[in-house]
């Protein structure tokens, strides 16, 4: 391969989270909240009304005292292939092209000013990515001092979700174009919440380069649709063929088995 | 004081009578249509909708309107494609009920959309492998043949028809109409279809996912088929309420049991195919992704296995028998049971693609989302049936629906 | 009539056609859709240059090192600090949201003045020459009228150019009460000075430990330096460090332990007894440690010829594993194994303060697990814990002092810390308000609290507002609206956290010297002064003495002062630091007489008594023990909760505005309760309406309640959430230290 066709190579951005080192503390969200304008209301304990572009889940492996055990999944948007190019839940049934999938880097996209909220997305989604707008985003008298210019503030009525910060994408971009770099290096592009983990268990990077972490940690296997070759990782609900891009880590069995759903009769089937 | 406007040799109740039974469907309109300004001004917040359940009440009755109002498109595709001519007497009724169904299909798709100002970005900006794309492009579609077909019923009204013009309108149109029976067949078929095709293709949800041949699961020819099948049965119970509440006797014996025993035998074939479907679907579509059947029908409170028995058996093979049975057609008590549980089974079956699909967990460690809607949602989908109600009462009153209701009803004095 | 209609049909039919066909309706749509994209109301954030100001945190505990994104003058994001200690380029969960504090509409804006009754909430804005005067005036009387001692300051840390000040201004104005707000510091701060004779904190090189003796501690909910602690557990699940976590709960820390052992809650010390007690007899001990460079180990005979009993004897004879095991209810082979395992590691390591160690707890339970950490001969070693120096740079002259001053110096404190009953503590804030009220004038007559949140963090809120009550004239620091400046005469607004100057030395447990600096990275959103300047303006107003104590100008000049030649590279770099501070060899660590460490200091020999358990409030008739639990995403210190923070609780902790309480699904079925079901918790501190929530996570017989919530102040995306648990629960007086003790409280719940 050339070094110009090597160059124009599409990226894969994804992620590799261990969820053996994620304590749930919440960093993630916040961070994911701050970088990205997310508005609040005042009683957020609703969690279906609640938008959370990044989402700890908590996980149980459903014994008894004292054999209980619990595990924090961070859910960002998996920015899902699918099983043929950009084929990703959301993507293939958006009706206005208000989403859609950039075979250049993977990541699934969402125009605000496009989207009317229709929410067939979010029916497609089967990891809840998606929130909608449903009330307008309101910041206190004052508050609005923190909102940065890099994310637009959506508008009620509409969907939106994780970004993998496309905006920090589009400024490392446009830095190596001023330094006159076609290249990012693995560190100039990390999301919020990569940057944020204070237990370093998100890992960002471009899982078609096999000098990114995420590349060495996931093995995704081309021949699988990037299905992960590390036996400790595995992907939400790899079965149904949504070929995400957000890789977990765990050494507990439980925990790798809650990934997908399994029928009572299977093995399973870690390659 | 109306009688100029009232069809010559029918009766009609007086006009006071008529004006306090529009006056109080009105009231249930105007409570609908606040909803309705609720919704659009404050936003969506009115409902009960969530980000679990971003398809819900109104979105059901959206469904189930299209696929009762499918008496339209498979009447007409029967009268005039087909040829049974007897048809031609509830043709107008069906015509009449599928406007009503599609425009109230339109409106609540205006409700229901977060930015219903931007409605129009789904032409403007349209992804044609959109199964909603598709949708609503043929609803447009369709209901602009759909008014195309009721036009020249409307200027059938006496008065209008004295105008030389409408008259020769609604005479030429009439003359054409096979086309846009034609077309609207075609257009009908492929939107029912596609809103099969809407829960269909969701292959991250096993609960609505199917497979199917090209782009099309199998919903998508489930729904077609099924509109098809149990649409004439709302056309026939629609006609026996209107006979019911009118007194009158308004269409032949004979043609409704000729769209009965189609029916029938559409829901008959029909129920056959969902049951291949559910089965391959249980035995080896949901398996796949690691579902048992029983898993989509266990550990909450609502969503049991009966819904299936109530959608397959007591909505599909116990009315689709009665149908195809003469005995079953001809005994009124029969033949009504099994309209009335045939339009249930459809709607079930709509209320299953859109609300079960959202509640069903996917993430093994995900809820069952539960969901009752808001008094606004409620409100905003009675507002079509009032909407219907109106019609259909200014459409008997005024225009000829029904050409066999003077040979039957002959006035007397 | 006809033609009239028809042309009218004509007309209007012809018009729509018009219109239709022209631009205007497509014009109109067009328009529409744009205008739902850019609404009035939607907020349009501003662009602007882009900068970084780097900072230290002064909201959170664990002092996380900060950079924040700008635009122009407004801040925007705050991200970690790469390079700075501990928290080295990650912010904890507080910080990051902390923009929103500081912009929050509830930040107090002007000084202000109470004219309704306390608590009211009336209040009218006043001047600062007119704040600062009354404030003056009321000092001043006290003085006038020999009660200085009777002015009390209340403050979170008692590190850094604020605390000193305030001391410095107790001082020269003749109080000896200063208090710290209490925690595990405490307790460790006192186990070293019994133990080890010196005055010292306890850090934790915990990054290079390779087996991991939890009793109890959060070490990922927010115990220590909170990201420190994180960054070192993920440093040990790659170098696979094993981590035992004991405690009652399964909280995030004992769910990625590598062994949870649910323990009998407040029966820890027991079980690190017993563990010594497998050490000792299997001969597993470090004897060179022991040996050479401890006292207290064998048996001895005192100086009035006494026989007293040595730690080994005294475990020997107490606290076989069989014993631990019926009192903590974890097995014996369990135990024994445990003891095997810590005492065969390289760097062991043993730790106590519970949760997020908020409060301090039993003395003896913490000088047990030290007496671990000596056994294995893991203190000032390499993944040990370390007894290192507090800081001291601060070396100002001495406060300057009148009659009065002297005078007032020589009343005993308020709380009872220093004098003979508990000569080892320095101070017992939680005892102060039983004092209070049970004393006929309070012995507190004006109070200035700054940084901290006593009203709401002290246990038995309702006393506390009682005590409160009585103290005549309260002056609060705040720069928000907490339920402490609910109770206050005067507020004397600080600057918000990013608009100041501010040292931050000694992030809690961490093992190298630092001292950060908090700078404005932003100028002051409202009227509002520096607290150092204020206290200078205040003691200026007093004049004579008090006045000369305080030799500078403002705050900033004192800061720079003291940091000396160091004022510069703080200011570059944030931090001052030193990476090579190693802790004193054991020959140099230990203060006592014989230089060597103290198993049993020779006033405190148990001698044949059993060490006590603290035992908590409640009689047989309450059923359950409700125990308090720390989440990273509740902050429960002088800091409330931010928007943002509160968005991540999640439901099955607060639900609307009700608090879940924890329960095992076998104690609720049990007591005919069931999921998500309202009932009543009762404590003899107070009752409260509460949510079950059903987790197998909790040992039977315990319900668990999280700290953080009921607040009445801050903000309204805080107030009313939940309930608060310092009022149900009371605290306990350590009867061998004065300090809080309290781990739990008996309490019932039955439906509601």
């Amino acid at each position: 391969m050339s070094k110009a066709q090597e160059h124009n190579k599409a990226k894969k951005y994804g992620m590799v989270i261990d969820l053996d080192k994620c304590t749930g503390c919440g960093a993630c969200m916040v961070a994911c909240m701050a970088e990205n304008n997310v508005p609040f209301k005042k009683d957020e304990s609703d969690k279906l009304l609640s938008i959370t572009w990044m989402k700890v889940y908590k996980l149980t492996n459903g014994k008894d005292f004292p054999d209980a055990d619990i595990c924090y999944l961070p859910r960002p948007c998996q920015h899902c292939e699918g099983q043929h190019s950009g084929h990703s839940p959301c993507v293939s049934v958006c009706p206005a092209t208000a989403t859609d999938y950039s075979t250049d880097t993977g990541i699934v996209s969402q125009i605000y000013t496009r989207c009317f909220g229709c929410r067939y997305c979010m029916a497609a989604c089967p990891y809840h990515a998606r929130h909608f707008n449903w009330w307008d985003p309101v910041w206190p008298a004052g508050m609005e001092k923190m909102l940065s210019p890099d994310v637009s503030v959506r508008m009620r009525g509409i969907v939106e979700k994780c970004s993998f910060c496309f905006h920090r994408y589009q400024r490392a971009k446009d830095k190596a174009y001023m330094e006159d770099r076609r290249e990012l290096e693995e560190h100039e592009y990390q999301t919020a919440c990569t940057q944020a983990c204070p237990a370093g268990a998100i890992i960002f990077g471009d899982l078609n380069n096999p000098d990114h972490e995420v590349h060495k940690i996931a093995q995704p296997d081309p021949g699988h649709h990037g299905r992960p070759k590390n036996p400790n990782a595995f992907r939400l609900l790899e079965r149904l063929g949504t070929n995400p891009k957000v890789y977990y880590l765990s050494s507990r069995e439980w925990v790798r088995k809650a990934g997908d759903n399994y029928l009572k009769t299977e093995k399973i089937n870690k390659h | 004081m109306d009688s100029a406007l009232i069809p010559k040799g029918v009766q009609r109740c007086s006009l006071g009578k008529f004006t306090l039974f529009i006056g109080a469907v009105s009231a249930v309109l105007l409570w609908g249509v606040y909803a309705m300004l609720l919704c659009w001004l404050k936003g969506l917040n009115q409902t009960n909708m969530n980000d679990y359940y971003g398809f819900a009440l109104w979105i059901w009755a959206d469904l189930a309107v299209i696929a009762l109002g499918g008496g339209a498109f498979f009447t007409g595709f029967l009268r005039y494609i087909v040829g049974k001519n007897e048809l031609k007497n509830i043709i107008n009724y069906a015509v009449l009920i599928g406007f009503i169904c599609y425009s109230s299909a339109l409106l609540i798709l205006a409700i229901d959309i977060g930015q219903p100002l931007r409605g129009w970005f789904i032409f403007w900006h349209a992804n044609v492998h959109s199964m909603l794309t598709e949708v609503a492009f043929c609803l447009s579609c369709y209901f602009g043949v759909l008014t195309i077909e009721y036009i020249p019923l409307v200027l059938e009204n006496r008065q209008l028809n004295k105008v030389p013009f409408f008259h020769n309108l609604a005479h030429n149109m009439h003359e054409v109409m096979a086309v846009f029976a034609a077309t609207g067949a075609f257009l009908s078929f492929f939107h029912q279809g596609s809103l099969g095709g809407v829960a269909g293709v969701l292959f991250g949800r096993p609960f609505a996912y199917r497979e199917g041949v090209f782009i099309w699961p199998w919903t998508f020819f489930l729904f077609t088929w099924s509109a098809a099948a149990y649409g004439p049965c709302f056309t026939l119970s629609l006609t026996k309420l209107l006979e019911k509440v009118s007194g009158k006797k308004l269409v032949k014996d004979n043609v409704v049991e000729l769209l009965a025993k189609i029916s029938g035998w559409m829901i008959i074939t029909y129920i056959i195919a969902k049951i291949a479907d559910t089965w391959y679907w249980a035995a080896v579509t949901a398996p796949e992704g690691g579902f048992t059947l029983m898993d989509f029908y266990s550990n909450n409170p609502l969503y049991g296995i009966w819904i299936l028995v109530l959608e397959i058996v007591i909505g599909g093979i116990i009315p689709g028998l009665i149908l195809i049975t003469e005995t079953g057609r001809k005994n009124k008590f029969l033949l009504i049971t099994a309209i009335i549980l045939a339009c249930i089974g459809v709607s079930v079956n709509r209320w299953v693609m859109v609300l079960q699909v959202m509640a069903v967990p996917v993430m093994s460690f995900d809820i069952w989302a539960m969901y009752i809607p808001s008094w606004q949602e409620v409100a905003t989908t009675i507002l079509p049936v009032a909407y219907g109600v109106i019609l259909v009462a200014l459409s008997y009153r005024y225009l000829p629906i029904f050409p066999q209701e003077r040979e039957l009803n002959p006035i007397t004095d | 009539m006809k033609i009239d209609r028809r042309s009218f049909l004509s007309l209007g039919v012809g018009a729509g056609a018009g219109i239709a066909l022209s631009p205007l309706p497509w014009k109109l749509t067009d328009d529409s859709s744009i205008w739902t994209q850019m609404w009035p109301w939607t907020p349009v954030p501003r662009d602007g240059a882009v900068n970084y100001v780097n900072t230290a945190s002064t909201i959170c505990s664990g002092g996380c090192g900060l950079s924040v994104r700008k635009i122009d003058d407004r801040a925007v994001k705050v991200e970690g600090l790469k390079g700075y200690p501990g928290s080295n380029g990650n912010a904890c969960i507080h910080c990051m949201a902390g923009i929103q504090m500081l912009y929050s509409p509830n930040a107090v804006k002007s000084p202000m003045k109470r004219t309704g009754k306390r608590g009211e909430g009336k209040w009218q804005p006043i001047s600062w020459d007119e704040a600062i005067s009354e404030t003056a005036k009321k000092l001043g009387e006290l003085r006038e009228s020999g009660k200085a001692s009777t002015l009390a300051c209340i403050l979170n840390s008692d590190y850094g150019t604020i605390p000193a000040l305030f001391k410095q201004f107790l001082n020269a104005f003749g109080s000896p009460n200063f208090m710290r707000t209490p925690s595990y510091q405490d307790a460790y701060e006192m186990t070293l000075a019994l133990m080890h004779q010196t005055d010292s904190m306890a850090v934790f090189d915990a990054e290079n430990a390779d087996f991991v003796l939890s009793f109890g501690s959060g070490i990922i909910d927010g115990w220590g330096s909170s990201v420190r602690m994180f960054k070192a557990n993920s440093s040990w699940k790659e170098k696979n460090v094993k981590l035992v976590q004991i405690e009652p709960r399964l909280s995030n820390t004992a769910a990625k332990s590598d062994q949870w052992l649910p323990v009998n809650p407040g029966t820890e010390l027991i079980l690190a007894l017993g563990i010594a007690h497998v050490i000792i007899t299997e001969s597993l001990y470090n004897k060179d440690f022991v040996e050479k460079y401890a006292e207290g180990f064998e048996d001895w005979t005192d100086n009035e010829g006494n026989k007293q009993k040595g730690f080994k004897n005294f475990v020997l004879e107490g606290y076989s594993p069989s014993y631990a095991a019926r009192v903590t209810g974890i097995e014996a082979n369990t135990i024994v194994k445990l003891a095997k395992d810590f005492a065969g590691a390289s760097a062991p390591l043993a730790l106590c303060g519970r949760g997020q160690g908020t409060t301090p707890g039993s003395i003896h339970e913490f000088m047990a697990v030290h007496a671990l950490n000596a056994l294995v001969g893991n203190i000032n070693k390499k993944g040990g814990i370390w007894a290192m120096p507090k800081p001291d740079y601060i070396k100002w002259e001495q406060a300057k002092l009148d009659d009065t001053a002297r005078e007032g110096l020589k009343v005993p404190r308020a709380d009872g810390a220093g004098t003979e009953k508990f000569p080892h503590a320095k101070y017992l804030l939680t005892r102060l308000p039983e004092v209070i009220n049970s004393a006929k004038e309070s012995p507190i007559q004006a109070l200035f609290v700054s940084g901290a949140n006593p009203a709401y963090t002290l246990p038995d809120t309702k006393a506390v507002a009682k005590a409160f009550a009585s103290i005549p004239f309260i002056v609060s620091f705040t720069s928000h609206m907490d339920e402490t400046a609910e109770m206050a005469d005067i507020i004397l607004p600080n600057h918000g956290h990013f608009e100041r100057y501010e040292d931050i030395p000694a992030p809690p447990g961490y093992n190298k010297p630092v001292v950060g600096l908090a700078r404005p990275v932003i100028s002051p959103q409202h009227n509002t002064r520096h607290v150092g300047d204020t206290l200078i303006a205040i003691a200026g107003k007093l004049g004579g003495t008090i006045a000369e104590s305080f030799p500078w100008k403002s705050y900033e000049e004192c800061l720079e002062k003291t940091m000396g030649e160091n004022w510069t590279s703080i200011q570059e770099s944030g931090v001052i630091t030193n990476p090579d501070y190693e802790a004193p060899g054991w020959d140099t660590a230990f203060e006592t007489s014989s230089k060597k460490f103290a198993f049993i200091p020779g006033n405190h020999n148990p001698g044949n008594n059993s060490l006590q358990i603290p035992v908590i409030e409640g009689n047989d008739n309450y059923r359950l023990t409700l125990i308090p639990y720390d989440s990273m995403r509740l902050a429960a210190g002088p800091v409330g909760n931010t928007p943002f923070v509160t968005k991540t609780v999640s439901e099955k902790v607060l639900k609307g505005n009700d608090i879940c309480i924890e329960i095992n699904p076998k104690t609720a079925e049990k007591y005919g309760l069931k999921q998500g079901q309202y009932a009543i918790l009762t404590t003899p501190k107070g009752k409260a309406k509460v949510k079950t929530e059903l987790s197998p996570g909790i040992m039977p017989d315990i319900i668990a309640m999280p700290r953080g919530l009921g607040h009445t102040g801050i903000d309204e995306y805080l107030a009313g959430k939940g309930i608060n648990i310092n009022e149900l629960i009371g605290p306990v007086e350590d009867p061998a230290s004065g300090l809080d003790a309290a781990w739990g409280i008996k309490a019932d719940l039955v439906k509601a």
